[in-house]
């Protein structure tokens, strides 16, 4: 008997029934529902922006809201899908269209502040409240996310954290919109686009040993 | 959405190098002759605890996998390890399948990864091995006069010696009675890339071995 036959018998005799990994469309679904709940309780604690609702009147506001809403999203399922042997890489497209909208308001908003202000309005403010509420948010999304992909086998193991990382950034800006008291375009460019840069990087260099350490059956990267 | 290469969800008793595309997709072609289980319900009834639907698949998508795997590795014995690391693979995440989805990409996916996962694994000891054939060289041209003696002859056999078993044997073989790794392999049983990784350790632990000898007064 050769090799391979023997450990087909094996492989045969070992067969257990198991519980299928629930459908990538629906473990997305409930991360989404559990980030809308996370970012509900944190704009319930701190109060929304004081002028919400004018803020929403602004076009380029809803435009960037929308668009960090739809990367977060996107992203998203693009994890969930790319995380499952067999699915289209196509899905790594899913993020782009809200991308490219939140990328064009951020740069419209610098371009008007810059109009508008001058240098000045170039010049970046700190706030370690913004700071504050993006650890807040990142890490339990985060968590939550890497729980509900521990069972997938991981085929795309850096395309993966990458998309799962860009999700949570995301999805913590567009919540971290509601809530945050400045209006400052391009300090939110510089913590949103820098925090998201690095960790998208750090997620590049990490994921591979991540992954091997958090799921059964590691694949090499790429 | 799917993925794209394999294209039906049957399988056959025999696949050929032909089923292969080009550019190294799998592209399951119906012949026909009505010798196609499927797939997507073996796998099913499998992971419901059906050990001879789960053997009758892996039975099954074996000449596949291995028509994939022999497309990107040249040796046998790497297309035999490929396959059962496929095998072993597809065991451990079999609950990743959803049978409401084709078969064919799911196989693919993981069959293409562990190819790709091969090839890779081939590329680093290749280099490894080249980078220590180097630094033979180079030890050789700046090598101490004193290790002709016999006293260093008899400290490098000592410490040979003292290899655990695989180790011992790859470096006899390879390196004392200079086979090469297809003889050695043959000669063995142990397959090319084991012998690589055990020589490499072997390396290792002579290195660290001898140095510990020179440092004792």
């Amino acid at each position: 008997m050769s090799d391979i036959q023997a450990l087909i018998t094996s492989l045969g005799q070992d067969a257990k029934p198991v519980r299928r990994l629930w459908p990538p469309a629906l473990r997305a679904t409930l991360w989404l529902i559990f980030a809308t709940g996370l970012i509900a309780v944190f704009a319930c604690e701190r109060g929304l922006h004081h002028d919400l609702a004018h803020r929403f009147e602004r076009r380029e506001f809803v435009i960037e809201w929308i668009g960090s809403l739809s990367i977060g999203v996107g992203a998203a399922f693009a994890a969930f899908y790319l995380s499952v042997p067999g699915r289209s890489s196509r899905w790594s497209l899913l993020p782009l269209p809200g991308l490219m909208l939140w990328l064009f308001s951020m740069g419209y908003g610098c371009y008007a502040d810059w109009n508008r202000l001058g240098l000045q309005g170039l010049i970046p403010t700190t706030s370690f409240e913004c700071l504050e509420f993006i650890i807040q948010t990142t890490v339990p999304l985060s968590i939550a996310l890497l729980f509900l992909l521990r069972h997938a086998a991981l085929v795309r193991p850096v395309s993966t954290t990458v998309f799962a990382t860009l999700s949570v950034a995301a999805i913590a800006a567009a919540g971290q919109s509601l809530t945050h008291h400045f209006d400052t375009t391009i300090m939110v460019l510089i913590w949103h686009a820098g925090t998201t840069a690095v960790l998208l990087t750090a997620a590049r260099l990490v994921s591979p040993r991540l992954m091997a350490r958090l799921v059964a059956v590691p694949f090499s990267s790429r | 959405m799917t993925s794209s290469p394999a294209t039906l969800d049957r399988g056959c008793d025999e696949m050929t190098d032909d089923e292969v595309t080009p550019r190294g997709h799998l592209r399951l072609v119906s012949r026909g002759n009505g010798c196609s289980p499927n797939w997507s319900q073996l796998m099913a009834q499998a992971q419901a605890g059906d050990r001879q639907a789960y053997t009758n698949l892996l039975v099954s998508i074996t000449p596949y996998v291995r028509a994939l795997a022999r497309r990107a590795l040249g040796n046998v014995a790497d297309v035999d390890e490929t396959v059962q690391d496929v095998l072993l693979t597809i065991h451990r995440i079999r609950h990743t399948y959803d049978p409401k989805q084709p078969f064919a990409p799911w196989l693919a996916t993981i069959a293409r990864r562990r190819v790709i996962d091969r090839v890779r694994v081939n590329a680093t000891l290749a280099a490894r091995d080249a980078a220590l054939t180097d630094a033979t060289l180079v030890d050789a041209a700046t090598i101490d006069p004193t290790l002709d003696e016999p006293n260093s002859h008899d400290a490098l056999f000592a410490a040979i010696g003292m290899l655990p078993d695989g180790q011992r044997l790859a470096v006899e073989l390879l390196k004392i009675r200079e086979l090469s790794l297809k003889e050695a392999a043959a000669k063995t049983g142990m397959t090319i890339s084991a012998l690589k990784v055990a020589t490499h350790r072997a390396y290792k632990t002579l290195r660290r071995l001898l140095t510990t000898t020179e440092r004792q007064p």
